[in-house]
């Protein structure tokens, strides 16, 4: 039994807010399961908490006690003197299920359950996830998962999870809520890669106690949170995530969700056409653009709206203006944004003469600006045809396309001529990987950077359904 | 009784699929128009009703343009067929100038929706259907009918008269509001087609159907 007077059970069932106070924000965290053997869930956990720099208390649990990774361990969990914010359970799922138990009597206030072998494992996992159900049926704390990758929140130098896909990731205005733990990891490494800092991410598994909802509505409201990026197979509370989306996108933030898995359709008698016509699918799109959710088609393309509404700059209309280091991708670029619904209108002729200084006469200065090579032996040009365009009155985005770059001064330039300007600018770079030159200057500076036309045009559309054309 | 009595005593009665008279009747009771009953002059349409048979004009249950003296021979025609039926003898409706659908169901993620598209003979040819949360406000529902193709029908194509979108809007809303509050008792509820008249001369449901959710201790037990 734990002492009464250090480390006794909350009196009643936390909200969600405490909860994930407590978890985005730990003085303390268990590590039930922590392990000296590489490969182990546990093992990779507690190593990857330590090496990314959280500062708190950290506890591994093991009946064996002594140390591991330096830290002294608890042999059980009601051995641990004082509250518990956060109890992770990376063990098989017998093990996991005794310490979920054991929680209970405890003063924890949110359990991350990394374990699997629940609901998902279909027959097998069926009593492990009947005992689940019974223990959360009067837990006094909340759980995340199980079967989940678990939670990241750079800002806390937190990361609770055995995936090296979420390391090095910045404090910024994105929230992840992903019911899939490997598509959480692709998406941050993707954004991670654009510099695009994140505010929290959470793997929410099983959804067996939060649900994506909870987690909608708590970290949309985070003052800190622009965007919110949602990988969402079943919606079991979808009413709620709906509303929870409504109010958020009519406050000003973004709700960007990827519907993963096809509807079952037709497991039902039709007796209408109410319900042929009205299908899961349709409904998702429909209730979605009601409320104001932009649905991609898949994970990467959330992650390019994702990266342009993360920049936090509003068009004020559909006319694109594009500059390009060459004739055929400004050409590529001009027909996607038309088939997207935006404009690429003739720049007005002050904009032409400012910009027939650096452009050659083989080139072009209306809509899309063929810059020509000339402009790789002058970096700067580059920067001020970008300023130039996007001072257009008749320009709402800014788009400039390069493709291998051969010093830093060129992207400088580029990073300037974004600060020079208030409008959304998109860079769609395609020789990243052949350039001398690193894009930190972008980066720090979170500008949307694509290595493609249609990647770009992804992030084009996201800003489109800000404007609310979608809705 | 109110209409969520009348509801009860259906489920309670074993109904699944309530018919398009009975179904009306209901309808008319929460304020949408629905066709004159029985008239003594004029066109009429006969229909035989029956909770088996939803979808009448495939088995002969319509017909169409008949006077009163004849519509009641034809009626009673039909009911000497399909035993149990109930005779519904309607004046037919003039002035039509787009037919539209109107449903509501229970979706497995979201709840209560409605829905709004060209309906009749044009439900199976295009799928047009605005589809919102239910209830929807009044201001929402004046958007499914101001956005999509139907719109433009709606608005009247190449010189045609424009249609009464404000009763329409109205239609959606009453019936969104309806549906939402008794969605524990209906799975479904559709109205095909609304016809509907030009701007301000109002709308009537030609024809209608129920669908009950089963009795709650019938449902399946999730947990």
């Amino acid at each position: 039994m734990a002492d009464p007077n250090s480390n006794r059970m909350a009196e009643r069932r936390r909200s969600v807010a405490e909860a994930l106070n407590g978890l985005f924000d730990p003085r303390t965290i268990a590590v039930v399961g922590a392990s000296r053997t590489r490969g182990k869930l546990g093992q990779a956990v507690l190593a990857l908490l330590k090496s990314n720099g959280y500062r708190g208390r950290i506890i591994p649990v093991n009946p064996s006690g002594g140390e591991i990774e330096g830290l002294p361990a608890a042999r059980r969990l009601e051995d641990i003197e004082g509250p518990i914010d956060v109890v992770v359970l990376a063990t098989p799922v017998g093990i996991a299920l005794d310490a979920l138990e054991t929680c209970t009597r405890l003063d924890v206030k949110v359990v991350v359950g990394v374990t699997s072998g629940f609901s998902e494992a279909g027959e097998e996992g069926h009593e492990n996830e009947m005992r689940l159900r019974r223990i959360m049926k009067d837990a006094p704390f909340r759980l995340i998962g199980p079967n989940c990758e678990g939670v990241v929140r750079p800002a806390s130098d937190l990361q609770l999870t055995f995936s090296p896909m979420f390391n090095g990731l910045r404090p910024g205005p994105v929230a992840m809520i992903s019911q899939s733990g490997a598509l959480a990891g692709l998406m941050a490494l993707l954004l991670g890669e654009r510099g695009v800092g994140i505010n929290a991410i959470v793997s929410s598994g099983n959804e067996t106690d939060l649900t994506a909802a909870d987690l909608l509505d708590y970290l949309g409201n985070d003052p800190q949170t622009r965007v919110v990026l949602c990988y969402v197979e079943e919606l079991r509370d979808g009413r709620r995530f709906a509303e929870a989306a409504q109010r958020l996108t009519k406050a000003g933030k973004h709700v960007v969700a990827v519907k993963g898995g096809r509807s079952r359709a037709g497991s039902r008698a039709v007796q209408s056409h109410t319900g042929a016509m009205a299908g899961d699918d349709r409904v998702i799109s429909a209730v979605f653009r009601e409320t104001g959710v932009i649905r991609a088609r898949e994970s990467v393309a959330a992650v390019d709206a994702v990266t342009a509404l993360a920049a936090g700059r509003r068009p004020a209309g559909n006319r694109v203006g594009i500059i390009s280091v060459t004739g055929g991708l400004g050409v590529e670029m001009t027909d996607l944004a038309e088939s997207a619904g935006f404009e690429v209108p003739v720049l007005n002729e002050a904009t032409q003469t400012a910009l027939a200084r650096y452009v050659p006469f083989y080139g072009s200065v209306s809509n899309p600006v063929d810059l020509t090579g000339v402009v790789l032996a002058n970096p700067t040009y580059v920067g001020r045809c970008l300023e130039a365009v996007a001072a257009d009155p008749g320009v709402d985005i800014a788009i400039a396309i390069i493709t291998f770059v051969p010093d830093q001064q060129f992207i400088e330039a580029l990073a300037e001529a974004f600060d020079s300007t208030g409008k959304p600018v998109l860079i769609v770079w395609t020789g990243s990987a052949r350039s001398n030159a690193s894009g930190d200057a972008l980066r720090e500076r979170a500008v949307p950077v694509y290595d493609s036309p249609a990647r770009a045009a992804s992030g084009l559309a996201a800003l489109a359904a800000m404007r609310g054309e979608v809705a | 009784m109110t209409q969520r009595e009348t509801l009860e005593n259906w489920q309670r009665a074993g109904r699944k699929v309530v018919h398009e008279a009975d179904a009306k009747d209901l309808l008319q009771r929460i304020g949408i128009p629905v066709p004159k009953r029985d008239p003594a002059e004029g066109r009429c349409v006969a229909k035989l009703c029956h909770d088996d048979y939803p979808h009448k004009s495939d088995h002969g249950l319509v017909r169409l343009g008949l006077s009163p003296q004849e519509a009641k021979q034809a009626a009673a025609e039909m009911a000497q067929r399909i035993a149990g039926g109930t005779e519904l003898i309607e004046q037919m409706e003039e002035g039509s100038v787009a037919e539209w659908i109107i449903g509501c169901k229970r979706d497995d993620t979201f709840g209560p929706i409605v829905l709004a598209g060209p309906g009749g003979i044009l439900v199976e040819l295009i799928d047009a259907a605005e589809i919102r949360l239910a209830p929807t406000e009044p201001q929402t529902a004046e958007a499914m009918v101001n956005s999509g193709p139907g719109a433009r029908l709606l608005a009247g194509l190449r010189g045609a008269e424009p249609a009464d979108k404000g009763a329409l809007a109205d239609l959606i809303s009453r019936i969104s509001v309806f549906f939402a509050e008794n969605a524990d008792l209906i799975s479904e509820i559709e109205i095909n087609p609304v016809i509907v008249r030009a701007d301000g001369k109002g709308l009537v449901a030609a024809d209608a159907l129920i669908v009950l959710s089963p009795k709650s201790d019938e449902q399946e037990n999730f947990t």
